[in-house]
């Protein structure tokens, strides 16, 4: 607080501005839809496209297709590799479960992350 | 949203998260003393002073993320709203008096046989006539020492001048207000 305001010593035209000033800060304007107003005006806030998480969706899938369209040879390897592996060892239905259980799971990981609002 | 909430935490608010609520309630907390300010400021002019302080928040809105929390909030949106008065002074360059004030009513208010109550009231009220022949930044700098009990310094920040200015210009201004009250002075 300034102490020139409290203090106004002998000066009349102190003295009066410190106590227009005190009842200035007195004084309370109501709001009356003042807030209301100024929230109306602001920018409207940022959102992302409709359109954006079909579409980023179908470029993930799209994505994953042209690799494998490409690269024919290596998913073919790939497969006989993982099924001479899995052919070798005795498998139960509780494997094949855990199997789909995980290969599903990665895939709705997938589409969650590619489809994510942020 | 309660009262407990500081400033401070509203403004992280808004800024990470967009919380319009959370600016409604600052715009809340502190439009009574910025349009009190711009009142000041527009020599009364209500409806002007309102306009400029929407502008004062939704300006304060968008440059929220530039707040450095190095100054209290409301200094930093009476600067934001001093820079809204200029702008539109110089737009409208509006230097005129209002067409309703008289300045000889003055004299003949403080000659009138008055006392107590009656006398301050007559004086406050030619005060604020007065104020209208002050330039803008001696107004300002009124406005923002007394009114706004800020310290010359950060008057000095709001007002964008070095704290010298600001002490030259409420000497000037008291100097003028002297000169126009002078039938208020003591005998």
């Amino acid at each position: 607080m300034n102490e020139r305001v409290d203090n106004p010593g002998d000066d009349w035209i102190e003295r009066a501005l410190a106590d227009a000033s005190r009842e200035h800060r007195a004084e309370y304007i109501a709001d009356d839809g003042f807030t209301a107003s100024v929230i109306s005006r602001l920018p409207a806030p940022f959102a992302l496209p409709a359109w954006r998480r079909p579409v980023v969706a179908l470029l993930w899938i799209c994505g994953g297709l042209a690799v494998m369209m490409s690269l024919p040879g290596l998913f073919d390897q790939l497969f006989r590799g993982v099924m001479a592996i899995l052919m070798s060892h005795r498998m139960g239905l509780v494997d094949v479960a855990m199997a789909l259980i995980l290969l599903g799971g990665i895939t709705w990981s997938a589409l969650v992350y590619a489809a994510r609002s942020e | 949203m309660p009262s407990t909430i500081s400033d401070a935490q509203l403004i992280a608010r808004v800024v990470v998260t967009d919380d319009r609520h959370a600016f409604g309630e600052l715009v809340r907390r502190h439009q009574s003393a910025v349009r009190a300010t711009l009142r000041k400021l527009t020599s009364g002019n209500a409806a002007l002073a309102d306009d400029l302080a929407q502008e004062t928040f939704l300006l304060a809105y968008r440059n929220l993320k530039s707040f450095r929390q190095e100054a209290k909030f409301s200094t930093w949106l009476y600067r934001i709203a001093y820079n809204v008065f200029l702008g539109d002074a110089r737009k409208t360059k509006e230097s005129q008096l209002p067409e309703d004030m008289n300045i000889d009513e003055i004299s003949l208010a403080a000659s009138e046989d008055a006392t107590g109550a009656t006398r301050q009231s007559a004086l406050k009220i030619d005060l604020e006539r007065a104020m209208s022949v002050l330039s803008d930044a001696e107004r300002a700098a009124i406005v923002q020492c007394y009114h706004n009990d800020l310290s010359h310094e950060e008057a000095a920040s709001v007002l964008g001048c070095p704290v010298g200015t600001v002490k030259t210009h409420i000497l000037r201004a008291k100097q003028k207000l002297k000169a126009r009250l002078g039938a208020w002075a003591p005998e």
